[in-house]
């Protein structure tokens, strides 16, 4: 008997210590936002790429531009839609969104084929305002486990929003 | 004085005035039973010729004049055998039979000072993994060996030796790898391209850890691996090897991606012929990867040639190519931890292509038994493409040159000197099209006194011209002692400078991928250490080997990337680091034919000015492996731990760039392998089963990067 305890042992052991280590960490609440953004008049011709971005503080300067002030940058718009659904949870391209305040939402569009994040390869298209007041860019707040939804943007590029100091 | 002159510029190049009729010294190695022992070490002791034995266990010297030489033959894990022959007018044939006898450290050749020495001479620590370790344990890359050497870690693809480095993607290394003394790192990142070295044609992995600088210079900061390629055997071998194996599922049906097993397949072919003068192996390696990780497939070939020509009876001619062909996808972080076996999005469908090719001569003349000349020229040319949406390409070349000189002033000193020079130019959308040059010149001399004390002083100056960058010079010094207090005891301490110069990757990097935009630094700087340590090696029991050192290595103007005040990646001088510590490695052997090591290293490596641990240091390091030997079956298992590292790239986590990035924890690995050989049958086959992370364990070494999971190996090998 203990012989077979012996011999056991270590196998039962090495049993036991399988499948140990990191694990995935359990899917919370979505944390994030959603909304359509409307597109009215033609797209202009020159337009490589479209996407939602989230930055942290307003874009004052053009080294504003930066990846610490990204919050969040969207999946690519297809050139030629009228409006486009997305959700931050389902549509990330490079960045999750993190719970915290973000005060400059914007759909920019880029005439470069790769993703730039020099301030000069973008011009703003649409611009999220809250309270329909379209003097001063909206204040998104994101809580933790929260999802807000209609966060909308309308991008009308016969009237372009004002732009960000650094463009060309 | 004319007579060195004679022996540097008159000799080299007319060696018949010495030398007339020559015979040849052969013969086979086996263990008790007759079974064949590959890659022992055969050495004449007069220093001027070594070589190991094949496949077959077969060895050779050729070209010998009359007269009397003493062979030294020695393996790891068996007794150490002195034979003397006496050449007059024929050829000899030596049959040797080797006892096992695990405890022999010191009888162990290491070429840590440019010229074949006894390990236990060297007045630094170094550790050696033989060709039979490679086999039992089925390594595919040589990345997977090395992460089983004393004092090594790897994060991912990085190699750090007693905590020289970090991590740093694309970036250069803190240590220098070379084949067969050709350095072998690219061009343009300065990087160690594990997976285009095929394992099966090394005879044997040496790790020298403590101050290289004064003879290797920029690039061995933080020491110095050296692969031994196997010697090219005079008579035919065929040597034939296929593996096979597979992946485990995980636990996690999250981690499922693929719903199914993930296979890996390799096949290697390799002959090894004469043809007159002229020796040569060849091999051919193919291996494909499906992966446990989605986009992270390979495909591979390797491509492999060594020609051994003699040119007289003291000089030879050795040439060295290797090549490597890869397909394979791109898998830099995971998704989020339930997506752990999968990559982001926006990463989806990536793929890599890369061509590489290194070809290298070495001319070596035995001038006299005091003198010899060493001559080598290296070129590397790396080429890869990706299909990311920056669509990086990068082509570099690399030709290097060394001329080296061995002189015996006397029968106590050994002058080691050599002037080395190299030239890379690159062409890439990443790194623009910069080149560099450096130039060293370097002088080592062992010095055996009456008493058992063995004093190595040496120093290197270097010159460096990166591109645009301001030119460099630095001198690195080194002194070294090595005491043999007893029979069984040997101390040793060492005490040296060492330099890294940026790699072009580090100083003009520019490029866009995956949200992380990285930016050149035309400023960047060299960056300086000194290193000291003091070990010793103890034969506590017939059948107990103690051997270990504590070192501290102090860092000047440190290159790590951090993130700039706009947003961007950027490298930089920016850290002053201190990594403390020791080592103890001792070795049982426990009875005839079972054996056991263990390796245990402490680090302490810290950001003195930040006050905080380096990143990707694990403050503990250990392995152990056993193995058992019966007849023509062997067995054993390895384990591997370290301690959660402190320290990663926060920026990427806090940035949200690698969701769930700061998942780590302690690693422990346990691999358990057995094989059987069937030579004794009359068949040449042996077989090989290998499972590895038996125990499923889910670890990371890198943010977002989980390591193999369970993976079985059959292999079966041929030799005739």
């Amino acid at each position: 008997m203990i012989k077979k305890i012996i011999f056991f042992l270590p196998l039962l052991l090495l049993i036991a210590g399988c499948d140990k280590g990191i694990a995935p960490i359990n899917e919370v609440e979505e944390t994030g936002f959603s909304g359509t953004v409307t597109f009215k008049g033609t797209w202009p011709a020159d337009i490589k790429r479209t996407h939602i971005i989230v930055f942290k503080e307003p874009v004052n300067l053009a080294s504003d531009f930066n990846i610490l002030n990204l919050g969040y940058i969207g999946k690519e718009i297809p050139s030629g839609v009228p409006s486009d659904d997305y959700n931050t949870n389902q549509d990330t391209s490079y960045f999750k969104i993190q719970p915290g305040t973000y005060k400059y939402i914007v759909v920019a569009q880029s005439s470069t084929e790769k993703v730039s994040l020099e301030r000069k390869d973008w011009k703003v298209a649409g611009i999220y305002y809250s309270n329909n007041n379209s003097n001063t860019p909206g204040t998104l707040t994101i809580s933790e486990n929260t999802m807000v939804k209609g966060i909308n943007i309308i991008c009308d590029f016969d009237n372009p929003p004002p732009q960000p100091p650094g463009g060309e | 004085m004319m007579k060195i002159l004679w022996k540097l510029f008159v000799l080299p190049f007319f060696p018949f005035l010495l030398f007339a009729q020559t015979y040849n010294i052969s013969g086979r190695v086996g263990d008790k039973n007759n079974a064949a022992l590959i890659g022992v070490n055969i050495v004449l002791t007069d220093g001027s010729s070594g070589t190991a034995s094949d496949n077959t266990g077969h060895y050779s010297f050729n070209n010998l004049k009359p007269g009397e030489y003493t062979l030294r033959f020695s393996s790891i894990g068996y007794k150490s055998e002195l034979r003397k022959v006496a050449i007059s007018d024929k050829d000899i044939v030596l049959n040797i039979v080797l006892a096992e006898e695990a405890v022999e450290a010191g009888q162990v050749v290491i070429t840590a000072g440019k010229y074949e020495q006894n390990m236990s001479e060297l007045s630094v620590s170094a550790s050696v993994m033989p060709a039979d370790v490679l086999e039992r344990k089925n390594f595919i890359s040589l990345e997977d060996a090395v992460r089983y050497l004393p004092g090594v870690n790897m994060t991912d693809d990085q190699l750090s030796i007693r905590g020289s480095s970090g991590y740093g993607r694309g970036a250069g290394t803190r240590v220098l790898l070379a084949i067969d003394g050709l350095p072998f790192y690219t061009g343009d990142t300065g990087q160690i391209i594990w997976e285009s070295i095929p394992v099966t044609d090394i005879e044997r992995i040496e790790v020298i850890k403590g101050a290289s600088g004064s003879l290797y210079g920029s690039g061995a900061i933080g020491g110095v691996i050296n692969i031994i390629t196997k010697k090219v055997s005079d008579k035919p071998v065929t040597y034939i090897k296929a593996l096979a194996g597979g992946y485990d599922r995980p636990k996690y049906k999250e981690w499922d991606w693929s719903g199914g097993y993930r296979y890996f397949n390799g096949q290697v072919i390799s002959h090894s012929n004469s043809i007159g003068n002229f020796r040569f192996t060849a091999s051919l390696t193919r291996l494909e990867d499906e992966s446990y990780r989605q986009s992270s497939f390979y495909h591979r070939y390797l491509g492999y040639f060594k020609g051994n020509y003699s040119l007289s009876p003291t000089s030879s001619l050795n040439f060295i190519f290797n090549s490597m062909n890869q397909r394979n996808g791109s898998f830099i972080y995971w998704k989020n931890s339930r997506n752990a076996l999968v990559p982001p999005d926006a990463d989806q469908g990536e793929r890599i292509k890369s061509n590489r090719y290194m070809a290298g001569i070495d001319y070596k003349n035995i001038i006299s038994k005091d003198f010899s000349l060493n001559i080598k020229a290296g070129y590397y040319r790396t080429y890869w493409e990706d299909q990311t949406e920056s669509a990086n390409n990068s082509a570099a070349n690399v030709y290097r040159g060394e001329i080296q000189s061995t002189l015996s002033l006397n029968s106590s000193i050994v002058l080691v000197s050599g002037v080395e020079a190299s030239l890379s130019d690159v062409q890439s959308n990443l790194f623009g099209s910069p080149a560099s040059g450096s130039f060293g010149v370097y002088t080592q001399g062992d010095i055996h006194f009456d008493i058992p004390l063995l004093v190595s002083a040496g120093a290197r100056f270097d010159y460096n011209k990166l591109d645009t960058l301001n030119a460099f010079s630095d001198f690195s010094p080194k002194l070294g002692i090595s005491y043999s207090l007893s029979d069984n005891l040997k101390i040793r301490s060492s005490i040296g400078t060492g330099f890294r110069a940026p790699s072009l990757a580090e100083a003009f990097t520019s490029t866009y991928s995956s949200g992380i935009t990285v930016k050149p630094n035309p400023n960047l700087k060299p960056e300086t250490n000194t290193s000291f340590e003091f070990g010793f090696n103890w034969n506590i029991l017939s059948s107990v080997n103690l051997d270990a050192a504590v070192f501290q290595n102090e860092y000047y103007d440190y290159i790590e990337p951090g993130v700039d005040t706009d947003g961007k990646i950027t490298f930089n001088n920016v850290v002053r680091a201190r990594i403390q510590g020791y080592e103890l490695n001792p070795v049982f052997h426990v009875m005839n034919g079972l054996d056991f090591t263990m390796n245990y290293t402490y680090l302490w490596a810290r950001d003195i000015e930040k006050k905080k641990a380096l990143k990707y240091r694990p403050r503990h390091i250990a392995s152990a492996s056993v193995t058992y030997m019966f007849n023509s079956f062997e067995t054993g298992a390895d384990f591997r731990y370290w301690s959660r590292v402190e320290e990663i790239d926060d920026e990427l986590v806090s940035l949200g760039l690698v969701p769930d990035g700061e998942l780590r924890d302690n690693v422990y690995v346990l691999d358990l392998r057995a094989g059987y050989d069937f030579s004794k049958l009359r068949l040449p086959l042996k077989l090989t089963l290998t499972a590895d992370n038996i125990l499923n364990y889910y670890y990371v070494e890198l943010v977002g990067n989980l390591a193999p999971i369970r993976n079985v190996t059959l292999s079966a090998e041929f030799v005739f």
